[in-house]
C-alpha cells in the first residue's frame, strides 16, 4: 500500500517540475518589462541596472530558474509589486476562501448527484429517468459563469434573499455553490446512472436477487458500492475542473480567493503574484489528483498494489 | 511432423501471388457504412446536428442575417430593452445585441473548429507515432502528454494568456495547447490495440512502409473515437474562449465574442439584464447541440452502451 502511494508521489514530481517551468516562463515570455514597471519609465540607467541586478534578471535563464526553485522550496514566493507584501501572505489569506467554495461544491454535488443518478438508473426509461437526464444535459451545457450571473440577478438583486457578492457568512456561499454545482452534479449524475446500469447487469446482482434479498438491500447494499467506484475516479478530474472554474465564479461574485488574485494580478502585471498564485493553485490540484488516485486504490479491491 | 503433401500445399500458397490489392485491404477494414444510416435515423443526433449546421450557417451568412454592423454605436439608444428595431435590445454603446451575437458566432466557430483542429492534428500524429512504434518514442511522447494532461485546462489557458497577452489568436493557441493531450492519449490507446490486428500484418507483408500503414490503414479505423472526442472538445473550447473573453483575457473590444458581451452585461446586470441573458442562451444552445450529437454518436458507435 505504501509502495503504491510512494510510486504515485514519485510520478507526481516530473509533473510538478514541468509546471514550475511553465509558470517560470510566464514572466519571461510576457510582453512588458518588469524592471521598467518597478523603476518607472523615467529612471536613470544606473537605477534601472541596479534593479535588474537586484532582481537577478541579468543572469542566464537557467540560473534564474534555479534561484526560482530554491526560493520556492524555502517558501519565498517573492514580493507583490503592487502591494509591497510577500506573495505568500496574500496567498495564505486567500487560499481558504477558494478551498471553501471548492470543497462545498464537491460535497453538495455528490450529495445530490448520487441519489438522482440511482433513481434514474433504477427507474430506467420512465419519466423520472428522462427528467433527470434532460436536467443533466442542460446542466452540462450551461456556462457556469452565466448561470451564476442569472442567479445573482434573481436571488440577490431582485428577491434579496442572499447578498450580491463578497464573502464571510454561509449566505455568501450559497449562490456561488449553486452556480458551480449545477455543472458538476450533472456530470456526476450521468456517471452514477451509467455506472449503476452496468453494475445491475452483473451476475452478482442476479445472485443477490435470486437469494431473495429485498430490492432495497440489493441496490443500496450491493450495487451502489460498486457503482461508486468509477465516480471516485472522476474525483481527481473534478478537483481540476472545480478549482479551475472557481477562478471565474470568484470574479462574478467578487469573492477574494486565489483565482481572483491571479486574474487581477495578470491585468496589473504583478508577475510575482501571478507566478505564486498559479504555482499554489496548480500544486493543490496535482496533490488532489494524487489523493484521488490513492482513494481509488483503497476503494477498489480489484486494484493490485 | 509435416508430411510431404502438406509441405507441397504450403509451398504453393507462399509462391502464389497475393489475391488482394491494397485498395481492397482498405475497403474491408473501414468502419461499416451502415453506421451513417443508423446515426441519422437517431432523432437526437439529427437535432444536435441541426443546431451545429445552423451555427455554421449563421456564422457564414452573418452579414446577411445581422440587421446592423456589430460595432455601430448609437449613443441615443443605449441599454434599450428588446424592441422591433432591436430584437435583443442594445448594449451600453447603443450597439444592436442581436447583430453582435450573430457575428459572435464566427468567433466561437473559429475557436471551436480551428483551435480544436490544431489540437486534433498535433495530438493524433503524436499519439499515432507513440502507439505504433512503442519503445523509446512512446516513452518520450507519453511523458510529455502526461505532463500536459495533468494541467487543469482553464488555468493552463489563463497561464498562456498571461504570458502571450490577451487576444483572440492567443486564445486559439492556448486552447490548442490545452486540448492536444486528450487526442494523443486517445489515439495512442487505439493504435496500441489496432497495430496487433491482422490487416496490419497483411499490409506489412504487401511491403508497405510504416507511415503508409499508419495513415492509410490504421488511422481510418480509429476515426470514430476521434470524432466522438471532437464533439466533446469543441464545446469545451467554446466555453474556455467565452470564459477567457469574459475575464477580459480573450477577444478585445469591439470584437463581439459572446463571452465579452456577457462581461459587459455583468456591469449592467441591474439596469439591463438582457445584455447578459442572450449571449448565455446562445452559448448554451450551441454546447447543447454538440453534446446531443456527441451522445447520440457514442450510442450508435458502441452498441454495448445501448440501454
Amino acid at each position: 500500500m505504501y509502495k503504491y502511494i510512494l510510486k504515485k508521489i514519485i510520478m507526481m514530481i516530473p509533473v510538478l517540475i514541468g509546471m514550475t517551468i511553465i509558470v517560470f516562463l510566464i514572466l519571461h515570455l510576457s510582453p512588458g518589462d518588469p524592471v521598467e514597471m518597478i523603476a518607472g519609465p523615467r529612471a536613470s540607467p544606473e537605477v534601472y541596472n541596479n534593479i535588474r541586478t537586484h532582481l537577478g534578471l541579468d543572469q542566464p535563464l537557467i540560473v534564474q530558474y534555479a534561484v526560482f526553485i530554491k526560493n520556492i522550496l524555502k517558501g519565498n514566493l517573492g514580493v507583490s509589486i503592487l502591494q509591497h507584501r510577500p506573495v505568500i501572505d496574500l496567498i495564505k489569506e486567500r487560499l481558504p476562501i477558494t478551498l471553501d467554495l471548492g470543497l462545498s461544491v464537491l460535497v453538495v454535488s455528490f450529495l445530490i448527484a448520487v441519489p438522482i443518478g440511482i433513481i434514474a438508473a433504477v427507474h430506467r426509461n420512465t419519466w423520472a429517468d428522462y427528467l433527470v437526464m434532460s436536467g443533466a444535459l442542460v446542466g452540462i451545457s450551461m456556462p457556469t459563469f452565466w448561470f451564476g450571473l442569472i442567479l445573482m440577478y434573481i436571488f440577490a438583486y431582485k428577491l434579496r434573499w442572499f447578498p450580491i457578492a463578497g464573502y464571510g457568512t454561509w449566505k455568501h456561499l450559497v449562490l456561488p455553490v449553486v452556480a458551480m454545482s449545477l455543472n458538476d452534479t450533472a456530470i456526476t449524475a450521468r456517471m452514477v446512472r451509467s455506472s449503476m446500469l452496468e453494475v445491475i447487469k452483473q451476475d452478482y446482482i442476479r445472485t443477490a436477487r435470486s437469494k431473495g434479498l429485498a430490492e432495497r438491500v440489493v441496490i443500496y447494499g450491493h450495487a451502489l458500492k460498486n457503482a461508486l467506484i468509477p465516480v471516485i475516479t472522476l474525483l481527481g478530474l473534478k478537483i481540476g475542473w472545480i478549482l479551475g472554474g472557481s477562478v471565474v465564479i470568484e470574479i462574478v461574485f467578487n469573492r477574494p480567493g486565489i483565482g481572483r488574485l491571479m486574474v487581477d494580478s495578470i491585468f496589473a502585471r504583478d508577475y510575482p503574484v501571478v507566478q505564486g498564485s498559479m504555482l499554489v493553485l496548480t500544486t493543490t490540484i496535482i496533490l488532489g489528483n494524487v489523493l484521488a488516485d490513492v482513494l481509488y486504490a483503497v476503494v477498489d479491491p480489484r486494484i493490485k498494489y | 511432423m509435416v508430411n510431404n503433401k502438406v509441405q507441397d500445399e504450403l509451398i504453393k500458397t507462399i509462391d502464389e501471388p497475393l489475391d488482394f490489392t491494397e485498395d481492397e485491404l482498405i475497403e474491408n477494414t473501414k468502419v461499416k457504412s451502415d453506421f451513417w444510416k443508423r446515426l441519422f435515423k437517431n432523432k437526437v443526433a439529427i437535432f444536435g446536428f441541426t443546431i451545429i449546421v445552423m451555427l455554421v450557417l449563421v456564422a457564414i451568412l452573418a452579414p446577411l442575417i445581422a440587421p446592423y454592423p456589430f460595432d455601430e454605436q448609437s449613443l441615443k439608444n443605449m441599454l434599450e430593452p428588446s424592441s422591433l428595431q432591436h430584437w435583443m435590445g442594445t448594449d451600453e454603446f447603443g450597439r444592436d445585441i442581436f447583430s453582435r451575437i450573430v457575428y459572435g458566432s464566427r468567433i466561437s466557430l473559429q475557436v471551436g473548429f480551428i483551435a480544436v483542429g490544431i489540437a486534433l492534428s498535433i495530438g493524433t500524429v503524436l499519439g499515432a507515432l507513440a502507439g505504433y512504434y512503442g519503445g523509446i518514442i512512446d516513452y518520450l511522447i507519453s511523458a510529455i502528454t502526461d505532463i500536459a494532461w495533468a494541467f487543469p485546462t482553464t488555468l493552463l489557458a489563463i497561464a498562456f494568456i498571461a504570458a502571450l497577452g490577451p487576444s483572440l489568436i492567443n486564445v486559439m493557441i492556448a486552447v490548442a495547447l490545452v486540448n492536444w493531450s486528450a487526442y494523443a492519449r486517445l489515439v495512442r490507446g487505439e493504435f496500441l490495440s489496432l497495430r496487433e490486428q491482422e490487416f496490419v500484418e497483411a499490409a506489412r507483408v504487401l511491403g508497405m512502409g510504416d507511415l503508409r500503414i499508419i495513415f492509410r490503414h490504421i488511422l481510418p479505423n480509429a476515426i470514430a473515437p476521434i470524432i466522438v472526442l471532437t464533439t466533446l472538445q469543441v464545446p469545451q473550447a467554446i466555453i474556455i474562449e467565452a470564459s477567457l473573453s469574459f475575464l477580459g483575457l480573450g477577444a478585445q473590444p469591439p470584437t463581439p465574442s459572446w463571452g465579452s458581451i456577457l462581461s459587459s452585461g455583468r456591469s449592467y446586470i441591474q439596469q439591463a439584464p438582457w445584455v447578459a441573458i442572450f449571449p448565455g442562451i446562445m452559448i448554451m444552445i450551441v454546447v447543447l447541440g454538440f453534446n446531443l450529437f456527441g451522445d447520440a454518436l457514442r450510442d450508435v458507435l458502441d452498441p454495448r452502451l445501448n440501454d
